[in-house]
């Protein structure tokens, strides 16, 4: 079982096209939406994490390139500029899945970014801007 | 017996390299282990240390003059305007003032972080024109090395305790305590606790007027007690105790400092502040300075303050200790609030060891305090009198 995590480009072309049902149907893919942002004139892009056999995933997404959306493999979505950051954790209790967190030895920021959902929430509560998301 | 021990004594000590000295934290277990007798006679010195946003900072500039020279009246550095009405070429740049440009994004304290990084700052000045200060434009650039001061001067800094802020509201709200999610979604705070210098000497006896500290990574003085200074000691019925309320005002040569302990800092929604990092070294002249040093994160109570409730005096919504907060984790109407530190727990301790090794290195001598604080000081609000 491979889990990835993958960004849909939609164009007004294809912005009607039910992907998400057709992945979980035709290619049997674990489905989770992260974040999905639409608007029918101009197009959308959608946050997805997969879930599937290696060989489903792949044919999945090359059904999704086929009709002209757009791929993008998030491999960290999240960036943290560790130079910056100062560690004081003004981030943490914001975050709703518990990506980040204070060392309790050391006290020192530590982000577990398989938990990350892209919300973009410790980028807004980071005083020093030491945190950006790719979205 | 209670021990005495003078300054000259302590200094001497660490002149000739012979000075014992820990950190607020490791006083803990020491004192645990030895208890208050033994480890005062063993121990010089405490350092403390504390990193978090204080707003009432700035820095006073002079630039030199300029041919033919101007007595600016207004004044900008990289488009944050600075209160030039002090003589021709001195200014005062508050660390919250926000960027004319910019806005949020860039503010006093960007300013004062650029300076000590030794980046070019661009200045432009306007004036009226006298016949001895001709002058009525002048835009140019200076960097640290090219003015002759850059003197950090806050006048409240290193508040001895402060509330853990909360949000029963239905909305999320954008405060100088952080983000706070609605219907108690989250809690912030921000004080170093057991490492924190006021917390560690809540009464005043070694700093005062005149004590010496380390301030943004150079040294520099307590000059007078900070604004809004209040120190109040609560108690209530099961014997938990408040300090709270008292302040630093504190001064130092911000050439000298590093961006390693000083840095700017934007609150979503709230606006631009400076992160300073102080230490202040306590010296255990009896053991009653002792016992204040021993002080643990599960003795430092705070109150948890609905910043919900838009008004200057907010409701309290019970206490908590800073050994509960530092786990992450509190219950409030039996909630389970997730908590965040604003203040650094890294650096502040980062900063007492920093300041014991310049101790340990025979760089930092121990200042008496040349004058107390004021006792019975009042906290006024601001009437609105028609």
């Amino acid at each position: 079982m491979l889990s990835k995590k993958v960004i849909f480009t939609f164009s007004p072309q294809n912005v009607e096209r039910p992907v998400t049902y057709q992945l979980i149907k035709d290619y049997n893919l674990w489905v989770n939406i992260l974040q999905a942002k639409f608007e029918p004139s101009l197009g959308g892009k959608l946050v997805l994490e997969l879930k599937g056999e290696d060989k489903q995933i792949k044919e999945g997404l090359n059904f999704v390139r086929k009709i002209g959306v757009g791929i993008e493999l998030l491999e960290q979505e999240v960036i943290w500029d560790e130079k910056k950051c100062i560690d004081c954790g003004a981030c943490i209790s914001i975050c709703p899945t518990g990506v980040l967190s204070l060392d309790k030895v050391t006290y020192k920021l530590k982000l577990d970014y398989e938990k990350c959902i892209v919300c973009g929430n410790c980028v807004e509560a980071c005083p020093l801007q030491a945190i950006k998301v790719i979205f | 017996m209670t021990i005495k021990r003078t300054y000259e004594e302590i200094n001497a000590k660490i002149k000739s390299g012979k000075v014992v000295i820990v950190t607020a934290e490791e006083i803990i277990p020491i004192v645990e282990e030895k208890g208050i007798k033994k480890a005062t006679e063993e121990i010089d010195v405490v350092t403390t240390g504390t990193f978090g946003p204080m707003c009432s900072s700035g820095v006073i500039l002079n630039f030199g003059h300029s041919d033919p020279p101007i007595r600016m009246q207004k004044i900008w550095l990289n488009d944050v305007e600075a209160y030039a009405g002090l003589a021709a070429v001195d200014v005062y740049l508050g660390a919250t003032q926000l960027s004319e440009r910019q806005g949020m994004e860039y503010g006093g304290a960007h300013v004062i972080e650029d300076l000590i990084s030794g980046k070019k700052i661009k200045l432009k000045a306007i004036s009226r024109g006298t016949d001895c200060y001709p002058r009525r434009e002048i835009e140019s650039y200076i960097t640290k090395k090219s003015i002759n001061q850059a003197i950090l001067f806050n006048p409240r800094n290193g508040y001895q305790n402060y509330n853990v802020a909360v949000n029963t509201s239905e909305r999320k709200i954008y405060t100088y305590m952080g983000i706070l999610l609605p219907d108690l979604g989250n809690a912030s705070y921000s004080t170093s606790g057991q490492l924190s210098p006021l917390l560690n000497d809540p009464e005043f006896t070694t700093i005062g007027i005149g004590t010496r500290i380390f301030l943004g990574g150079a040294q520099g003085y307590v000059v007078w007690e900070g604004t809004q200074f209040y120190p109040q000691v609560i108690k209530d019925e099961n014997g938990k105790t408040i300090h709270k309320g008292g302040t630093l005002a504190v001064i130092g040569d911000l050439k000298e400092m590093s961006t390693d302990y000083i840095r700017a800092a934007t609150f979503k929604g709230y606006g631009v502040t400076l992160v300073v990092g102080i230490g202040i070294p306590i010296p255990i002249i009896n053991s009653e300075m002792m016992k204040s040093v021993a002080v643990k994160d599960e003795d430092i109570w705070t109150e948890i303050i609905d910043y919900g409730f838009p008004h200057l005096k907010k409701p309290s919504l019970g206490k908590v200790n800073y050994r509960q907060l530092r786990q992450g984790n509190i219950t409030i109407r039996g909630k389970d609030v997730p908590v965040s530190p604003l203040s650094s727990y890294a650096k502040a301790r980062e900063i007492a060891e920093k300041l014991k090794e310049e101790i340990l290195r025979g760089k930092f001598l121990l200042q008496e305090p040349i004058q107390k604080f004021p006792q019975g000081s009042k906290f006024k609000p601001l009437l609105e009198i028609h």
